[in-house]
């Protein structure tokens, strides 16, 4: 079997087993010879658990057909608990912290039939958006191996950009599953807010944190979100003719590379031509958004580590620290005026969507920055590399409402360009199924990454 | 609003309760370096506007519930 099926969709490896190509435990070993190549390359597990894997593969031996996700291997980010294992958060802190049972969404994989594979490397604890960590390394981008995979599911996002997984899971709390995915070529879907059970997952922000999946199409995120989601419902097919999609008028256009914004409106010109309408949308005001999610953010990450911070506070990275005093410092009053502030974000965005079935931004105002950049550089403006990989993202955390990710085209220097779809609450499988039918139609045939 | 200074966040350190931050956290607040969180005088000035916005009587935020 060649290294090309480690890149092919779950749709096409489903079809392909029952067709009796190859079975499940062929299947992993395509992964598992990949992942003994390249994981020390990619830096993309935290940990691996093979021979697991191997065993449930067996266990299944012929496809079934009960599934998709019969008999794909997945990893997930190091924040899920899987029984046995250790769930360290990328952090020194957690490096003993042996899980007693899997997370909800771990379970459910499992009970779908995938194969989990191991863990994925990330930020330390998801607090930031760059990826790096001092400990297991910083994942890079299987496009250009000088460059950031993103994060803070940087891990994730390589292990599926680098072909030793066939989808993986993440956690999304400003952008962290959406962000990456984009930098990587990927498909990066975050629900509404609370469609996928976060029990078994460190917390980083009870407010915003939504758990997440990496996939290589729309098609196969739809596989996973009817796997993972408490109640899915599956919705007809649609059409892009008589799609009402939403162009924000301000921020969401603004400060962005001119490839990126050239890519985003080529889609748009798609879209008109297969007759979607689009129209200009007033969005709420995004002065100060990043300030109230900031707000939010630190007193709830303070309030969950304080369980270790008396007995292993050295143990936490500089920055991550400091983000805690930062948690430490706000008044009460301030956070519960930030989570007012989302409150009226919530509502203000419900409004758009009066108007609108669908929003369209670019994903990110950037490609994915050099490994190492403390900034860059947008219409002459310097910005926090992880400020700026967000800055497209945050919002939807805030507002809880379902936004995806997907490859619309390439950047001159090689890397991959994303649009963002976002949709209304628990109208995640129309987004799913609209961004399925836009990738079929435009026809955003994406090369192999080199790594291939 | 006067200007945050190092010796106030050391006071309430020691006089409000919580976790002991060292001098380098406290430092990293009133002067970042570290490039990831804004510091801590650009948020407390941000958060004084919208102090000023009248909120009405909204909620903060809750779950999301199905229409």
């Amino acid at each position: 079997m060649s290294d090309a099926t480690a890149f092919a969709s779950i749709g096409e490896l489903a079809r392909r087993m029952r067709g009796r190509e190859f079975d499940p435990p062929g299947l992993l070993e395509v992964f598992a010879a990949r992942i003994a190549r390249l994981a020390d390359t990619s830096r993309a597990f935290i940990s691996l658990d093979l021979e697991r894997a191997r065993e449930r593969s067996a266990a299944i031996g012929d496809f079934q057909g009960r599934g998709p996700l019969e008999g794909i291997p997945y990893a997930c980010k190091d924040l899920f608990d899987v029984a046995g294992v250790a769930t360290t958060a990328g952090s020194r802190v957690l490096a003993d912290n042996i899980a007693d049972r899997d997370a909800a969404a771990i379970a459910r994989m499992n009970r779908a039939g995938a194969i989990y594979l191991g863990k994925n490397n990330l930020h330390e604890f998801a607090y930031g958006a760059t990826g790096e960590n001092t400990l297991y390394g910083t994942a890079p981008n299987p496009w250009d191996e000088s460059r950031l995979a993103g994060g803070s599911s940087s891990g994730s996002a390589a292990a599926l950009g680098y072909g030793l997984c066939a989808a993986a899971l993440g956690t999304d709390t400003g952008g962290s599953v959406r962000a990456p995915a984009a930098l990587c070529g990927l498909v990066g879907f975050k629900p509404t807010f609370g469609r996928i059970d976060t029990e078994g997952v460190i917390p980083y922000s009870w407010t915003l944190d939504h758990v997440g999946s990496l996939t290589r199409c729309a098609a196969d995120a739809q596989f996973l979100f009817a796997a993972l989601a408490r109640d899915y419902r599956p919705v007809e097919p649609g059409a892009l003719a008589g799609l009402e999609v939403g162009i924000p008028e301000t921020f969401f256009f603004e400060r962005c590379d001119d490839e990126i914004l050239a890519a985003v409106e080529g889609l748009m010109r798609g879209l008109e031509s297969a007759g979607a309408k689009l129209r200009k949308v007033a969005m709420p005001s995004m002065e100060h958004t990043r300030s109230v999610s900031l707000a939010v953010q630190m007193p709830e990450a303070l309030s969950y580590h304080n369980r270790y911070l008396d007995e292993r506070g050295d143990l936490y990275s500089t920055d991550f620290r400091a983000g805690l005093a930062l948690g430490q410092c706000l008044l009460a009053e301030q956070y519960i005026r930030a989570r007012r502030f989302i409150e009226t974000y919530r509502r203000e965005m419900q409004q758009v969507f009066d108007d609108v079935d669908l929003v369209l931004t670019p994903a990110t105002p950037v490609i994915a920055p050099p490994i190492g950049s403390v900034e860059v550089i947008t219409d002459g403006k310097a910005e926090p590399a992880g400020n700026a990989i967000t800055r497209y993202t945050s919002f939807f955390n805030m507002t809880g409402h379902p936004a995806i990710t997907f490859p619309c085209g390439m950047h001159s220097l090689g890397l991959p360009i994303a649009a963002q779809l976002v949709g209304r609450h628990y109208a995640d499988e129309h987004l799913l199924e609209t961004t399925a039918l836009i990738e079929r139609e435009q026809d955003f045939e994406m090369p192999l990454p080199p790594v291939a | 609003m006067k200007k945050l200074q190092k010796q106030t966040l050391i006071g309430m350190r020691d006089q409000l309760g919580g976790y002991p931050w060292g001098d380098a956290e406290i430092s990293e607040l009133v002067d970042p370096k570290l490039g990831i969180i804004t510091g801590l005088q650009d948020l407390l000035d941000q958060l004084e506007e919208l102090r000023r916005v009248d909120l009405g009587a909204t909620p903060p935020a809750a779950g999301i519930r199905r229409k």
